[in-house]
Formats: structure tokens, sequence, C-alpha cells
């Protein structure tokens, strides 16, 4: 007999949106199941600088998207307390921002609600002592710091919680139509190989940059304009505030800290597909030129890695791409536009409106199966949102509160062995990468070059145990990234019945992650490679190579689905226009 | 996570590839759990604290003693120790100072109230009621070797007194002789205006206070930077001068030199002028003989002579200079220890809680003098690295000035005193 | 006034300065921190594979006329000359390099065939001579391996490494034992470890440990931990209590055995009066030349007869202090050793005398696209040309100064990591170019 599933609802994408939708439908009662191609936050959620916008970035140019802003920046704060820090947020004047701009900015704000004060640039100065000392104004606005990863994770849990089931590693390889209506999905289970259907009444399409291939599915035609933007992290926090310029939206004026790091954003660049996105010469370069603007002599600091996401822009027709294009939530009826029923798109929007995208799907949702079921999302906290806001130091006072040095294995992001192993139990892990966004495994100096072998062996040990298996109860987001909240391996039941979220299949070869996230390491700072990145990443060519012989290994042959991701050319080309 | 000396050597931090070469060569982490390591408290602890955070994240940083055998291990520069000195001034500012560690930053109150009547300080201070007292109330070490107060009169005392004696010469050299010398060992000082009369110098003594080193290294930084720029506003005429300022205290020199213009964001031009001006003694006389002005008319003196190179010339990096010169001594057979640390570190080995630390530590280099045979006297240039070698050796030691006075025919070795022409 | 000084404490400067000191010159090692021996496995590596090749090279000495010209190896002329006087140092320190347990290595020759060594991930690793401590993991030895690790220990995975070594016809199982048993610590590292091996009671106490889980005929593989500074001894001690052959499976760095071979000669240079000052980096040479002109072209390449260093001056707590000497070796490494400086704009330069280096000068030349490559990334294979004699040379091959040598990983042409010679290529052309600089000092009136 062939597999399927029956649900009431369908959600298609594992992003911020995707598992807020899957939340917001699961708390008003519907039947839910979530599909994801590979791991939860591996598209754009997983791959922006983590600002939680005020709205001030907006305010000028797109009021009504700044009010949105500052709404769900509210909501999220207590609903999402725990995936933020509160680090306030600057909007600095620079010697080159000339004009009106930032009194227009202020009267917008005010305008808007946007708590903005104009403070002393003496007592900015003060407080991020890197600062241009050349500002001439400085306006503070509630800015924050996100974690995506955690962010998602938790919604995705406290969905589970409500009934949602989440499959992550779960492509979609076509919808199912019927009759000109969408009634679900023919979905690949890329870990174990299986196929089978899953039926819905409705299909929401939260694919993010790939919305438009899953419209196309349908026949429909969604036109996306992914536009990439590229990031780069500096080895150290640089700044504790969020600083913005004060000036109409453009490339690296944004610096974002994020636990460790300090993240400078962004290029807006079209690009034709999702995937690989290539970050080029020049917009390194031009990162590190706005950066000093901000923070004289950022190019001169370590640069950690580089990566890109897509904003998945919609617009109805093509009339030009980039920042000019509307950053509202976009919810598309297919059923009034193309005659499709039982299928919605949400897309657009920004990662800070995430819930309020979930919020008007579902409540189309609720339109169309002609239900009446309030959205209860902003009045919920999800699980772990009780801890409060976390702050950079976290980590380190638990692990020294609790003693617990000698199990680190990602010494640079303070990474414990139970961390790793409750990860791998919370959630299907298929590559190191999927434990990089749920612990921040290897996302410090030395990327990867100590904690891979580390994680590699733990990985192997738990799987000679029979331990290597996710685990539904174990499904609890609130913790994942606490080294003092996990100071014991979760014990796994193996009794379980298979859940189909939960790949049953054998681990992965050790030898297979290795190498994957080596390479996956090196997509990511091949492109920023120089001075003391550079003689780090010889440093860990000396481990795998000269100590190692890692590249004379067994299972060569074997690839994982996320291998031929890690494997785009990331080197420094020639710029094609230089 | 820059506090605000971040410019000098926050940036440093990013250097370290993680290679753990430092925590491999730590002698505290070597001999205790409770100092998880340099590079964890140091670059990688680092990239947790922040300016303003809700409260000091970590406290294990508190174990550090500022040797420095990080910074020398570390092939990329990491500018460790003072990475983790940051750190616990932040700590410090936030929790308040013990009080013990308020009166072991004070070297030199102490040695003034003290003078009033040395004896008497003595007494109070070394039987072993007020030492067990003190540990109980403080937290200082009952067995540490704590100094006792020069009984004689201070080294300025005996400056003023014997003013007509002293050499006078178109050639000048101007002493910083720090607190220990003025209250604890004048002899050193008196050796150090041997020496330096010797070679022709007439020598200056001008006002001066403490250097302010207790005080960093128990990251009391404001209370630092009032001894420092009063130094400063005292001897930085002799630097525009063209004087150069010789110390005997490697760490005294080292403050002015390096320390607390780093740690108190110190780069004005005085600070500049005087740290540029300020040589260890014996990193001046190298110089002086490399240049072929040192007077090399050395009596015979058959000694086996361990010596010990005191951790500040560590942060100095000028190799070592004292064991250059003592090498030139006939007869002496300088033995040179390649222990890492004696263990006392400045006043880390004072505290209760790190004095056995401290003695752990420094086994290496006891047993390096135990095993150099039935020598009269062990060498080193810093005061509190001799006590402890003393405490640990039940050797008397001295500083290599001495030795060199006494090589020049100009000193007492066993009465610590100059011979009287 | 000192004959050399060599700037550099890995294996290439340590080896350099033996080489010279015990030829009579007076020698001093300067460097801004410790070096790659502290990060390798400790064996005698010369060469493990051919760029672009897929298996191991059999027989390295051999290969080399395989290898490029240009090649260091092919510089050096008498490589297993060289490696032999190697050998008799580790012999001279205690720390004996052989290839058969308990024989000593006195012939080397074209014929000689790489060992293959367990890795800690459980590859099959080449190396052409190791620490007695490792050769009882040859795996052309045919009994089967116990692997033992320690619960909680993160640098060593005994159940990975076995399984590795099973899977391509090594048989080895894995076993662990408490950490308790070796260390009273709650931290521990394998150097932690070691300290504590370096008692003759810790030994005792896993050997009593170990000995249950032995099957007969298996040898036991155990992380790089036994003794510190008391190896040898610790090495006899447990394989005399254990009745088999016990072995050392190098760890994630810091290299246990590197660490040793690098504490036993410092001990022995300083027996020869050489002393070994590290934390002391090199800003500026000669007359104020500073290293900050980056250009491409070095600034004496135009003069007629190469000029002489008189001094370098290292960074100090104030004024720079000077070292002078008649002989500089520079053996600071490439990339990895902090030999070289590179930054975004694709420049790679060497700070110290500013030697025109191979590397290429954009960053888009500098990488392939697969870290694990078998090619490697061609900014590793640049680096500084020299004369036959390691000396650095201009484009045209003329010494651009008359007393400066180079040698170790900082030299042109060869990608030390992607080959496996980083410890052969530092020994030879260290041990090569100090040979040339005593010819030359005493030429020298």
């Amino acid at each position: 007999m062939t597999k399927h599933l029956d649900t009431n609802i369908l959600v298609i994408g594992g992003g911020a949106t995707g598992t807020a939708v899957a939340w917001d439908a699961s708390l008003r009662g519907f039947k839910v199941v979530l599909v994801e191609r590979r791991d939860l936050t591996q598209g754009t959620t997983g791959r922006f600088h983590g600002l939680l916008h005020s709205g001030g970035r907006y305010a000028v140019k797109d009021p009504h998207g700044a009010r949105e802003c500052i709404q769900e920046n509210r909501i999220l704060r207590r609903t999402h307390a725990h995936c933020i820090e509160d680090t306030g947020g600057f909007f600095v004047v620079t010697p080159e921002d000339e004009g009106d701009y930032p009194d227009r900015f202020k009267a917008a704000c005010d305008e808007i609600g946007i708590p903005c004060a104009e403070i002393p640039v003496r007592e900015a100065l003060r407080r991020e002592p890197l600062l241009n000392p050349r500002l001439s104004r400085v306006f503070e606005v509630p800015d924050g710091s996100a974690d995506s990863f955690l962010a998602a994770h938790a919604t995705a849990d406290a969905a589970r919680r409500a009934g949602a089931q989440i499959l992550t590693y779960h492509e979609v390889t076509n919808l199912i139509v019927d009759n000109q209506r969408v009634v679900g999905a023919q979905v690949y289970n890329v870990a174990t190989g299986e196929t089978f259907a899953i039926h819905a009444a409705m299909t929401v399409n939260a694919a993010g940059a790939w919305t438009g291939k899953i419209a196309a599915m349908a026949g429909i035609e969604v036109l996306i304009l992914p536009s990439k933007g590229t990031m780069i992290a500096v080895n150290h926090r640089v700044v504790n505030t969020v600083i913005n310029r004060c000036k109409l939206p453009a490339d690296g004026d944004i610096l974002v800290p994020s636990h460790t790091v300090a993240v400078i954003g962004t290029t807006s660049v079209e690009v034709a597909d999702p995937e690989p996105l290539r970050i080029e010469t020049w917009e390194v370069e031009k990162m590190l030129a706005e950066g000093n603007k901000l923070v004289p002599g950022l190019s001169q600091m370590r640069i950690l890695r580089a990566w890109a996401g897509v904003r998945p822009l919609f617009q109805e027709t093509y009339t030009g791409g980039g920042r000019d294009v509307t950053r509202k939530l976009a919810l598309l009826d297919h059923e009034a536009r193309e005659g499709v029923a039982g299928f919605l798109t949400i897309t657009g929007g920004k990662w800070t409106t995430f819930r309020l995208m979930a919020e008007a799907a579902v409540d189309k949702v609720c339109e169309k199966l002609e239900v009446k079921r309030p959205c209860r999302t902003a009045d919920t906290p999800v699980p772990g949102a009780e801890q409060g806001h976390y702050w950079l130091g976290h980590r380190l006072h638990e692990v020294e509160e609790q003693h617990l040095q000698s199990e680190l294995i990602c010494e640079c992001e303070l990474v414990t062995r139970a961390m790793l192993e409750n990860a791998v139990k919370r959630n299907p892990t298929l590559t190191l990468d999927d434990l990089r966004r749920d612990v921040r495994l290897g996302k410090g100096p030395c990327q990867g070059g100590f904690c891979t072998y580390r994680a590699v062996g733990i990985l192997h040990e738990m799987a000679q145990a029979g331990a290597y298996r996710p685990d539904a109860d174990a499904w609890d987001a609130a913790f994942l990234q606490s080294p003092g909240k996990n100071r014991e391996p979760l014990s796994v039941n193996r009794d379980r019945n298979t859940d189909y979220s939960l790949p049953n299949t054998a681990p992965p070869s050790p030898n297979l992650l290795l190498r994957d996230f080596l390479q996956e390491r090196w997509k990511g700072i091949a492109p920023i490679l120089w001075g003391k990145q550079l003689r780090q990443e010889r440093l860990d060519e000396l481990i795998y190579l000269s100590l190692m012989n890692a590249d004379h290994l067994p299972d060569a042959e074997l690839t994982s689905p996320s291998s031929d991701f890690y494997h785009y050319d990331a080197t420094p080309q020639e710029d094609a226009n230089a | 996570m820059h506090t605000k000396s971040w410019h000098s050597v926050g940036p440093s931090l990013d250097a370290c590839i993680k290679c753990n070469i430092c925590t491999s060569y730590c002698p505290v982490t070597a001999v205790t759990d409770l100092f998880p390591g340099p590079k964890y408290v140091g670059p990688q602890a680092q990239r947790f604290r922040e300016n303003g955070q809700p409260h000091s994240p970590d406290h294990s940083v508190d174990y550090c003693s500022g040797c420095r055998v990080c910074n020398e291990v570390c092939p990329t520069g990491v500018k460790i120790a003072e990475l983790n000195a940051r750190a616990r001034a932040q700590i410090v500012a936030e929790n308040g100072l013990p009080l013990r560690n308020r009166l072991l930053g004070r070297n030199e109150t102490l040695g003034k109230l003290a003078q009033i009547a040395p004896r008497l300080a003595n007494l109070s201070l070394h039987n072993p009621v007020s030492r067990v007292l003190a540990e109980k109330v403080m937290g200082i070490a009952r067995h540490a070797p704590l100094p006792r107060f020069s009984e004689s009169g201070t080294f300025g005392d005996w400056f003023q007194r014997t003013q007509h004696e002293r050499l006078k010469s178109d050639k000048k050299a101007v002493y910083f002789h720090g607190c220990a010398t003025m209250y604890y060992e004048p002899f050193v000082g008196k050796a150090a205006v041997a020496v330096l009369e010797h070679n022709g110098y007439e020598v200056i003594v001008p006002p001066q206070n403490c250097c302010g080193l207790p005080l960093l290294s128990n990251g009391e930084f404001d209370e630092a930077a009032k001894y420092h720029s009063n130094n400063v506003n005292k001897m930085r005429i002799y630097a525009q001068a063209g004087l150069d300022i010789v110390g005997t205290s490697t760490s005294c020199t080292l403050t002015l030199k390096e320390e607390a213009p780093e740690l108190l964001d110190a780069f004005d031009e005085g600070s500049n002028q005087l740290k540029m001006a300020t040589w260890d003694i014996f990193e001046w006389l190298r110089e002086r003989y490399e240049a072929g002005e040192l007077k090399t008319d050395f009596r015979r003196m058959e000694m086996v002579l361990p010596y010990h190179a005191p951790c500040q010339y560590r942060a100095h990096r000028v190799g070592k200079p004292a064991l250059d010169i003592l090498r030139l001594i006939p007869g002496v057979d300088v033995r040179e220890s390649h222990a890492r640390c004696c263990g006392i570190a400045g006043t880390y080995g004072y505290k209760a809680e790190k004095y056995q630390i401290g003695m752990d530590v420094g086994a290496e280099l006891f047993d390096f003098v135990a095993e150099q045979g039935d020598v009269a006297l062990t060498a080193c240039d810093s005061e509190t690295c001799r006590w402890q070698l003393e405490h640990g050796t039940d050797k008397p030691s001295r500083h290599p000035i001495e030795i060199l006075a006494a090589a020049y025919g100009l000193y007492e070795l066993n009465g610590r005193d100059v011979v009287h022409s | 006034m000192l004959d050399l000084l060599v700037i550099g404490a890995g294996l290439t400067g340590l080896t350099a300065a033996y080489t010279a000191a015990k030829s009579g010159l007076r020698v001093k090692v300067i460097a801004k921190g410790l070096g790659a021996m502290h990060w390798g496995a400790g064996t005698l590596d010369i060469l493990g594979y051919l760029p672009g090749e897929e298996g191991a090279v059999k027989r390295p000495l051999a290969a080399i006329s395989q290898l490029p010209d240009g090649h260091p190896y092919r510089l050096a002329g008498d490589v297993a000359g060289v490696l032999a006087t190697f050998v008799a140092l580790t012999e001279e320190i205690g720390l004996p390099f052989q290839r058969e347990v308990g024989r000593r290595l006195t012939q080397i020759n074209a014929d000689s065939e790489n060992l293959l060594l367990p890795s800690p991930v459980g590859a099959a690793r080449p190396a052409f001579a190791a620490p007695v401590g490792q050769l009882g993991g040859d795996l052309s030895r045919p009994e089967p391996m116990l692997i033992v690790g320690f619960t909680g220990l993160r640098d060593f995975y005994p159940q990975l490494i076995a399984e590795n070594l099973t899977r391509q016809g090594y048989p080895a199982r894995a076993a662990f034992l408490p950490l308790a048993v070796v260390s009273g610590r709650r931290d521990n590292t394998a150097v932690s470890i070691a300290r504590e091996l370096d008692n003759p009671d810790q030994r005792q106490k896993l050997a009593q440990a170990l000995r249950p889980l032995l099957k007969p005929g298996e040898r036991v593989g155990l992380p790089a931990i036994l003794g510190l500074d008391d190896h040898m001894q610790a090495l006899a001690d447990l394989q005399g209590l254990m009745g088999t052959a016990v072995f050392e499976i190098p760890t994630l760095p810091p290299s246990v055995p590197g660490m040793r071979l690098f504490r036993a000669l410092e001990e022995r240079l300083q027996r020869l009066g050489v002393r070994v000052e590290v934390g002391m980096e090199v800003t500026g040479a000669n007359r104020g030349w500073r290293p900050e002109t980056r250009d491409s072209q070095s600034p004496i390449s135009n003069l007629q007869s190469p000029i002489s260093i008189e001094w370098v001056e290292t960074e100090t707590s104030a004024r720079p202090l000077k070292h002078r000497a008649r002989a500089f070796l520079l053996a600071t490494g490439g990339i990895l050793g902090g030999g070289f400086e590179s930054d975004v704009n694709g420049r790679v330069w060497e700070p110290i005398f500013n030697l025109p280096l191979t590397a290429p000068q954009k960053r888009s030349g500098w990488f392939r696209p697969a870290f694990l490559d078998p090619q490697g990334h061609p900014v590793f294979n640049g680096g500084v040309a020299v004369s036959p004699d390691f000396r650095p040379v201009d484009g045209a091959g003329r010494p651009l100064f008359a007393n400066v040598w180079a040698a170790g990983g900082l030299l042109a042409n060869f990608d030390p990591i992607l080959e496996r010679s980083l410890s052969g290529t530092a020994v030879v052309t260290g041990m090569a170019a100090a040979q040339a600089i005593v010819e030359h000092v005493k030429c020298e009136p």
C-alpha cells in the first residue's frame, strides 16, 4: 500500500514563515503537516544578519512596512523573547550622509510611533567606543538582534506541541492538482529515499525563494525576484548595539551584533536562482569599505565568514528589482487569481514580520475553509520565551557556573558534548551543518578546525550506542543552546513507533559527515580568506591532511542531500566588470 | 567586550588560531582545575564579554597569575595576559574589591606607615598569630613570604644621608627604586648606585611614587592611573633631557614602559617619553657592555649561582640581560633556570586561595635549585620572586645587581651592604 | 657577536641551529612564538603523496626525482645523508626515530618505503619514520589492534579509528577506560594526561585497567599520552606491564609527540650554548629598513652586489632590541608558521626581509573550489625562491643578501601539507641551509 498522510493544512517551507504558519494554524485547531526540503532555516531564514527591525529602516520610504515592523517587534519580544538579544539600535549620521534625511527620519518615526530619541554623539561613543568618532547625529531605536535559527525551532516546537507534524528533509516533488484544486503534494524523503503523498484541504506555499518553483508545479506563475544579499561576519562583536546608517537603505549600511560576532550587510543583487549564491569579490570589498565608515578599521579586523541569502521579493509584474521592490508581505489567493483552489502563497516581507505573514495566511485559510477561528499567536509565547532575552555572555556564564570547561566540543562557541548529543535527538541530523544551525557548532574563529573531528567522533559513538536518532519527545527547543540546561544527554525512547518526521535510516557515515562539513565551512571562508583567517585555514588543513589524512578515508563516493550545495565554487574570481 | 583600552590590546584576540599551545605551557593550568587555561579565559572568553553586560560572565580569569608564558609561546601574538588583566578589572568594577586586594595593591602606603615604627610593624606582621588572623580576616595566606620592612631606614633616607659621598659626573643616570627597594630592601638600591657610580655615572634619584602595578594587577585601574600620571609628572623632565631612567625592579620598569600606558590608555606624550627613557638596569648595562662602555674589572668569584629570570622579563621582551652580564664575571657558574614561574606572580601567591597554586607552580623552580647541589645563593631580579624563592628553597636569594656590585668589590653579599672604601 | 641568528623556533630553525652549533658556530634562535611542531603528528614525513595522485607514495626518496625542479628536496642534494643526521640527533636527545621497533635506523636509501600509521580518524597515514612510541601502530604488522580511549576525552575517538581501520583491512576494535584511571583532574587534555603518566604509579594503574580489556595477540593503541618528560620510560614500563606492543596515535593539537620533540631539541641546544628566545617578534632589519614597504620588487635587487644585513630588531616593551649576527637564517614558516602575511587585496608578503614571493598576488588565483582538492591550493605553493645553497634570490636567480638564508615551510614550489612533507622538508632544508651557512662563516675572515 502506498503510504500517505492526510491533514487539513500542508505547509511547504521550514523557514520563519512556514513554521509560523504551522504554529498559527495548529493553534487555531487545524491538523497541520509542514514539509521542508532540508533542515529548518536552511533557506533565507538562516542566511540573514539577524536584525529585529524597529521599523526605522523603512520609516521614510515604506511607512506601512515600518508600522508592521514596530508592531511585530513588540510582539516578538514577548512571544519569542529568548530568541532575541535586546541590543537596541542606533541610526547614525556619518560625514557622508548629507541632506535632510535625518530630520525626515525622525519625523517619520514619530509619525509611525517608533520610539526614536536623538542622543548626544558623545553618549553613543561612550556606549560604543569603536564607532566612527566623526558621526554628527545619533538616534536610538528599539532594534534588536535575533537568533533566527532558535526562533524557527521555537516556533516549530510550539506548532508540534499544538499537534503539527514537522517533516524536515522532505522535498515536494509535485503538487497534486485535481480539477483545478491543489489537494496535496508528492513528497520525497531525502533521508530514506521514500516517496509518499500528503493530502490536504489547503496547501500553503511558504517556500521563500523557492516559492515560484512550487507554484509552477500547479501551473501557476508567481514572479519572485530573488535578490541576493551578501553579509560578512567579523570575529568579535565590535559593537553591542545594532548600527544603521541614517540614510535611504543601501549596501553595507547595517552592522548587527549577533552572538559572538558582528555582521555587516548587505548587498542587493538580482539573481536567477536561489542556489547557489556566489559571493563576488566586489561584494566583500564593498561590505568592508562601508563597514569602515561605521567602525573605522573594521576592514582590518579578522573576517570569519561570508554568506548570502535571497530576499524572496514579490512583484506582480516585473518593473525592476532590488531595493525598490516592496518589502511588504504578499498573500496570493490562487483561487481568486488563477482559479486554482486549495492553494495559497505567502511571500515577500521580512523576518521581523514572519508572524504577521502567518496570521494573514491562516486568516485566509479560515476564510477558504469557511471557519471562524481567531489568530492566537500574538498572545501565545512559544515554549522558552519565559527565559527572557538572551545576553552575549550566557553560554560562558553557564559553563563557568557549572564547570563545564572539559565538556566543550566547539571551544570557540562554547558548545558542550551534551548540547550536541541532545540536538541530534531533538532534530533530524543528516549533516554537521544541521548542528551548526542548532547549537552554533563550528561558527567561531577556527571554523570547524577542531570541532569537526570531535563532532564526527561523538556522532559516531552515538550511532554505535544506538542513540543516534531523533526522538519526538525530545523536541524541546527551549534549551537547545544552553550549556547549563543540557547537563545530561536526553534519554531516547527506542521502542517508539516511527514517526514520519524522524528519518529511520542508518546514521550518516562519519567520513561523509566530516568531508561534508569541511567543505561546507570552506564554502563560507573561501571568499574572505586572507590574513589571520588564512593562517587559521592552513592550520585546519594541517589537521585534516597532515595529521588525519582525512582525504584518504573510506566512503569517498558517498554524498548527502546537501553535498552539492556545499560544493559549488565559492573561491574568489576576477570580477567580470573589473 | 572591549574595555576602554580596546585599541591597544583587543584586536590581538583576532589573531588566535585556537591551537592551545598556550594552554599546554601554562604553569597554572598544569597544577589546578580552577584555571581552565589562557586560551579559554583569554581570546575565547573575550568574545563573550561586552560593555554594560548584565554581569561578568566569568570568574576563572581571576586565577590567571599574569606570568605571561602564554604571551611568549603564542605563535600568533595574542596579548593574552593583557586581555585577562582587563577582564579582571571589569570584575573588580562590578563586584568591588576585597580589603585584602586593596591592601596588597598599596605597597607604598603600607611602607610609609610601617616606617613610622618598622620594628613594630615587622613584629606585628610577622608573628604567627597575626598571620593566622590575616588569613582568616583578609585571605592573605599565612605561609606566604611577606617581606620585612627595613629597620635601618629607607633607601631614600640613605641616599639623602650619603649625598656628600655621591659621585658627581657629566654622565648621569636616573634611578627608579620602586617601593620594595625604598621600604624593604634599601641594599638593592645601594648596590645599584654603587654599580652605576663605578661606571662613572652620577645617580639622580628624583621624587617618585609607586608605579601602580599592584593596583593594576588587582584591577584597580582608576587608582593606578593617578599613580602613573604622578610619576610621569615627576620624571618626564629627565626623559626630555635625554637621561636614561634605570630601575632594579623588573616589574616597576615594566609598568612604566608598557603596563601602565597600555592598560590605562596613557598614550600621551609624557607617558611615552617616560616609557622610552625607562630601562631595566641590566638591559641598560648590557647596552653599555655591547657599546664597550661597561667596566669589566671584576673580581673572581667562585660560586655556582642558580639564576631565575623573573616573568617580567618575558614581558620586557629583552631576553635575559642579567644572565648575559652575570656570565661575564669570572668564576661565577651561572645556572639558568628554565622553570616557567616561581609561582608568586606579584601578589598572586599571597592570596590564601592561591597560595598553594603558587607553591605548586614554583615547584619546578625549587626543584631546579635543589638539583644544583649545595649552593649558597640564588639570584633573581624581582623582589617578590626572590622572597618566594627563599620561601620555597630555604636559600638566600640576591638581586643580580648585588652580585655584580660584589664582583666589582663594592658590595658584601652576606651582610647585604655596600663596602665602605 | 653571534655567527648565526636563526629566526623561527620550528623544526627547521632548531635543526639548523643544532647543525650550526655542532660545527662550532655561536648561534641564537629567536621566534615570535612556538612553532608548527606542536601541531603535527611528530613523525618524520618525507613525502606521502604526489600532488594530484591518489595513492600514497611508496618509496619517498625515490619519488623525489618526480618532484618539480625547484622543489626544496631537489635543492638539498643528499637528502638521505641529511636525514641520517637528523635520525642520529633524535637518538642523541633520547627520542629515537625508527622505522622498525627496536632497530636503529641506519640505512636510509631510495628503496626505503613509507610506513603506514593509524591517524586519529583511522586513516592510514604515510610517514617515513616515527618516534618508537608510534611504531607499534605500523599497519603492515599482522596483530589486530585494540584502540583504547578515555570516556570524555574530547580529542580521541577510538570507535571511529577502529571502524575505519577495520574497513581498510586493518583489524581493530575499540574500548574505553574512565579518565579517572589516569587522572584525578576534571579538565583533561592529552598534554595533562601525559604529565600524569610521567608518574610511574599512574602507569601501573593504567596497565592494570588495560589488562582485562586485552585479548591474546592484540596490540594496544592509545592516544599520544605516554609521558611528557619521561616518555621512553613510560612506554617501556607500559609495554613491560602489558606484555604486548603499546603504541600512540597522535591527537588533535597540541601534539604531545611534537611537544616532546621540541622540548628535547631545545634542551639539547641549550647544552650546546644556544639560547632559544621565544616571544621575540622581528619588526625590522638593518638600518631601520622597515618591512612596511611591500613592493613586489625588493628594494635592493637592483644593486650590483648583494648587501649584508647587520642586525634585525625585535619588538620589546619599549624600544626595539637589536640582534647582530654574521649570518641570518629565516625559518619563520609560510602562511602556517606566520612567516608570511596576506591581505584582502591578494598580496602575500614576507615581512622581515621583504623577500619576493612566488605566490599569486591576487586572491582569484589562490584557491581551488574543493577544500580537499588533490592538487591543493596555489597560494600555499608559493614562497621564497632560493639558490642551491638556500639563499633567497631575485627573479634572475641572484642572491638578494650576502648573509641571509631561508629554509623550511616558507620555501617556494611545494605544499608541505598537501604532499605530507612538513617535517621532512623542515629537517632537510634546515640542516642543509645550516651546512651552507657553516661553510660561509668559516670561509669569511
